[in-house]
């Protein structure tokens, strides 16, 4: 009735999940009691849940990022911790605990925090930065959204019910097929993956669509603010590569459910087809995320050093060709895996040359800062540290891009740290810089300065003293994934991340401390006219947070940085213009098709690892019926009357003409 | 002035992919028998060269792909409607990047394993070794 | 628009499917002692079968132009023609598959067979929805006539419907006629 369910699957017997379990729960349930005895549930429904408006959807998806953040960074102050104790010792975790941690540790940071944090950020701005009212398709943006949640339940799940997978991020066969690994933890994995990469791609149709086909007028491509153009970049590739994530997995799901021979051992399979296919992906997987983090520097150095971007043709140029090249290099992973010389050789020049688009884009927003009055607040900071992180990341990628240097390096620490190095300067960083820069935009107050400074030191050192001794002891012949150690050397070295390791923790609580103090001061940190920072571009030129249809009137461009020409504009005419010409705007209205899709998707996940087949055609037959009754519904807009339009609007001028007849009294 | 406006800055420039200009019936429905003909045409050759010993032997496979890659250029023009026109870059421009991946992918795996396979013993030769 | 996005979906699936076929060029040979192509394909079922659904997406392109001209009856003739050619071509397919399975060359005999029935199945997976799909848009336009969101889920049909033949043109080709000719 229940296929391979039965209470064995929770773990009674292993006290550290089962407390992480119950700890997890009770803070679940603590929620839900507070939200309903306070009344809210109405509101979330109506206003988050079923919401289709591309904000409020960028927002779930940056919360769940960082709530996610806080499960993956757990993992990893159990790594850390472990290292820095088993020398000559068991330490706190077995080997078939300490694996499904780290494996846990890579998917989650990967696929639901990198991954849904610069998605959300993308959803948030692109639209207002294109000066229009939403994406292309916004009910298919809530559907992406619910799916990449249901993949982190299923995830979060494991906990719990079951065990998830010992095999590594990648779950790379023979230890992935049914023979070595014959429990629910690689189903939890692949599953979860397939599901959260239907919505992944979902957003990524959605995204360049709308930068393709919807702009406001006068905004022709070279005029786009370069976060659109990253954005385009990014999702091209997410078009591109997602689709081979997950027939990679079909095919490894194949091999574990119907005893198929794609990469088993038997009936002539070959694991190494996985590596190659999966690195495929993989590879573009990094530059999906590391694209929309230039984005954010670009759009951040440019405001907060009052100069326009330096060498925006070249950085678009660079752009692109990061974009086609990274489809070009992905056999670095696995330079070792015996693919010969010639082969190697090829990859290894193509990885070298990748860095050059990479590095004119350093230098352009070197040049941006030169002469420019640089303002050092929390987003400007977060990009110095970037540039600086980020460069030594990217010099040991070129080193281990050289083949015989990388037969050395492969699966040693120095590699571990090479790409926490790059991923943290840029994807978290980047999250980081973009959260704080966009925050006031999303809820009208900015997050307190001090503790931002506070967190971003923090960060900062701890990422430097918990990954530079990785560096020496991968070169020192350290190997990763190693759940206890012998070798004296090592152990100094394993201590030091361990302190970094507290470090970074500390930065982490400071962001929580800063949104509790945030929200307890956000009168004193009021965003009242839409532009806390002086900025160049359009989801400035609107209120914050921007009213539903983000625009009374879809605005006019005549050129780059079309929110400074705006603001130059008006300075020069003393905002002397008639007002707008207001009329009925429609907007889409909120459906809970994709939180439906959603749910029916994970009682579909979750039932296909556990073998409950009649569960299986349920959700499947449930989810079909959710598209039909989508497709059948009559009324999909509502109107706003003018008259309201003009009210929103008139409020929001009256700021800014205040706002701007402060700065501008004569002396 | 505003929302019109911005849909049509784009529509008036675009066609949607599938889409074509001609709206007559008579016009249109040659297009699509043209397309018929001509696949079964391209489909009915491809089916003789494969069973045929008429044809040098050696060319079999390159003759089958130039037959399958016209054949479906004959659909993309005929039943999809994809031409060269301004109003169909942006369908051109999809085509052909999903069309760079997909010869990246297909080729350079098949590149790739070929290397591997010929560097490394096969997985049924080591498999007796463990015991 | 909507249609430009789901253009964007059809060549992202595409991309799926390279992924099939590249691990079908790379197993080809995988046979593990057990039949290959040459030994297994029937090219009389083959050609009925790719005759069907080159036919099916001329009648699809019918049902598109009946579409446009709002004529309900040839729309509705024209699709359940498309859809009966497609069950057709299902039916073939999977007697094709029972057989082979029933001949014990089923996928779990070798990685060759994984392949070629992971290959072609996805595409007959593909072409199951197709049909789901097509009845969905004879009932909507039944209830609903041509309104404009219809019209535009038809020309994503449509597209659809003839990205799934040119899958097969590449499927007939690689697989069954180089398959047989070797």
């Amino acid at each position: 009735m229940l296929g391979k369910l039965d209470w064995s699957a929770i773990p009674i017997h292993e006290p550290i999940p089962l407390i992480a379990a119950g700890a997890v729960l009770v803070i679940i349930l603590a929620v839900l009691i507070w939200a309903g005895v306070k009344g809210y549930f109405p509101y979330i429904w109506h206003e988050w849940i079923t919401s289709v408006d591309h904000k409020r959807i960028g927002v779930m998806y940056v919360l769940l990022a960082m709530v996610m953040l806080l499960r993956g960074g757990i993992d990893a102050i159990m790594m850390r911790t472990q290292l820095a104790v088993a020398y000559h010792s068991p330490g706190i975790f077995p080997p078939e605990h300490y694996d499904q941690i780290f494996s846990a540790h890579g998917t989650i940071m990967i696929f639901f925090v990198g991954m849904p944090f610069v998605i959300g950020l993308m959803n948030l701005v692109v639209p207002l930065q294109l000066g229009v009212r939403d994406v292309a398709f916004p009910t298919l943006n809530s559907v992406g959204f619910w799916l990449t949640a249901t993949g982190a339940l299923l995830v979060n799940i494991s906990l719990v019910v079951g065990e998830f997978a010992r095999t590594g991020w990648l779950a790379f066969p023979p230890l992935s097929e049914l023979s070595y690994s014959p429990g629910v933890g690689v189903d939890y994995y692949a599953w979860s993956l397939e599901i959260s990469g239907v919505g992944t791609l979902v957003a990524g149709i959605n995204l360049v669509t709308t930068v393709l086909k919807l702009r406001t007028r006068g905004m022709t491509y070279l005029r786009m603010p370069m976060f659109c153009w990253t954005t385009l970049a990014s999702n091209l590739l997410i078009i591109a590569a997602f689709p081979i994530l997950t027939a990679t997995l079909t095919m490894l799901l194949l091999d574990r459910y119907l005893g198929f021979h794609f990469f088993t051992n038997e009936g002539g399979g070959n694991s190494m087809m996985f590596m190659n296919l999966i690195w495929a992906w993989g590879h573009p997987e990094v530059y999906i995320l590391a694209l929309p983090a230039f984005g954010i520097f670009s759009e951040v150095v440019p405001t907060f050093s009052g100069k326009p971007l330096f060498g925006y043709r070249s950085m678009v140029l660079a752009t692109m060709a990061i974009c086609i090249i990274s489809f070009m290099v992905w056999l670095h992973h696995f330079f070792t895996m015996g693919a010969g010389p010639d082969v190697n050789a090829v990859f290894g020049i193509a990885s070298m040359i990748i860095a050059v688009p990479t590095g004119v884009k350093i230098y352009n927003w070197l040049f941006t800062m030169y002469g420019g009055r640089v303002r050092f607040t929390t987003p400007m900071m977060w990009a110095v540290g970037f540039m600086v992180t980020f460069i030594i990341g990217g010099l040991t990628g070129v080193l281990v891009a050289v083949p015989p240097a990388d037969f050395l390096l492969h699966n040693s620490l120095f590699l571990v740290a090479h790409f926490h190095n790059v991923i943290i300067g840029a994807v978290l960083f980047g999250a980081f810089a973009g959260y704080t820069y966009w925050f006031p935009k999303a809820f009208g107050f900015r997050l307190h300065e001090g503790w931002g400074k506070a967190s971003f030191w923090f960060t900062l050192t701890g990422f430097y003293v918990t990954f530079i001794p990785l560096y020496a002891a991968g070169m020192l012949g350290m190997t990763r994934r190693m759940q206890h150690y012998d070798v004296a050397e090592w152990r100094p070295w394993m201590i030091a991340a361990g302190v970094g390791t507290i470090l970074m923790t500390i930065g982490v609580i400071c962001q929580i401390v800063q949104l509790a103090v945030s929200i307890r001061q956000r009168d004193e940190l009021r965003d009242v006219t839409g532009d806390p920072w002086d900025a160049r571009s359009l989801e400035w030129a609107t209120a914050s947070p921007p009213p539903v249809f983000n625009f009374a009137v879809l605005p006019n461009v005549t050129g780059e940085d079309a929110y400074w020409m705006i603001k130059e504009r008006a300075r020069r005419d003393n905002l002397e213009t008639r007002e707008p010409d207001y009329r009925d705007i429609e907007m889409p209205r909120n459906s809970p098709t994709g939180f439906v899709c959603a749910f029916f998707a994970s009682v579909m996940g979750f039932a296909l690892i556990w073998h409950i087949w009649w569960m299986v055609a349920l959700g499947l037959a449930g989810a079909f019926a959710t598209f039909v009754a989508f497709a059948w519904r009559d009324h999909d807009e509502y109107v706003i009357p003018a008259q309201e339009v003009a009210r929103m609007d008139r409020a929001n001028i009256a700021e800014r003409r205040a706002a701007m007849n402060m700065v501008e009294t004569p002396a | 002035m505003s929302e019109q406006q911005v849909h049509e800055f784009h529509e008036h420039l675009d066609l949607a992919p599938g889409d074509e200009e001609e709206v007559r019936v008579g016009p249109r429905l040659v297009g699509y028998l043209i397309g018929l003909g001509l696949s079964i045409l391209l489909t009915a050759t491809s089916f003789f060269i494969a069973g045929t010993d008429l044809v040098w032997q050696p060319s079999i496979p390159v003759a089958l792909t130039v037959l399958a890659i016209a054949q479906m250029g004959v659909h993309l023009v005929f039943f999809l409607h994809i031409t060269t026109g301004p109003d169909n870059t942006n369908n051109v421009m999809a085509l052909a990047f999903g069309l760079l991946i997909v010869f990246l992918v297909v080729g350079g795996s098949i590149w790739i394993m070929a290397h591997m396979n010929h560097n490394m013993m096969q997985m049924d030769q080591i498999m007796p070794m463990q015991h | 628009m909507t249609a430009y996005g789901f253009w964007i979906f059809l060549l992202s699936d595409i991309v799926m499917f390279s992924c099939f076929f590249a691990a079908y060029g790379v197993l080809l040979g995988q046979t593990a002692g057990g039949p290959s192509g040459a030994q297994l394909f029937d090219l009389k079922n083959v050609a009925i079968e790719t005759g069907c659904l080159l036919l099916s997406s001329f009648t699809c392109g019918l049902a598109s132009i009946a579409a446009d001209v709002r004529n309900v009856r040839w729309y509705q003739l024209a699709m359940a023609v498309t859809g009966v050619l497609g069950l057709c071509f299902l039916a073939l397919e999977v007697r094709e598959f029972a057989d082979l399975v029933s001949r014990g060359a089923g996928p779990t005999r070798s990685a060759f067979l994984s392949a070629f029935f992971t290959l072609v199945g996805c595409h007959g997976l593909h072409v199951s929805a197709g049909i789901l799909w097509l009845l969905t848009m004879m009932a909507q336009v039944y209830a609903k006539g041509f309104r404009a969101d219809i019209c535009r889920r038809l020309l994503c049909f449509a597209l659809f419907w003839h990205a799934l033949d040119i899958i097969w043109v590449a499927i007939f080709s690689v697989v069954y006629l180089l398959g047989s000719a070797v």
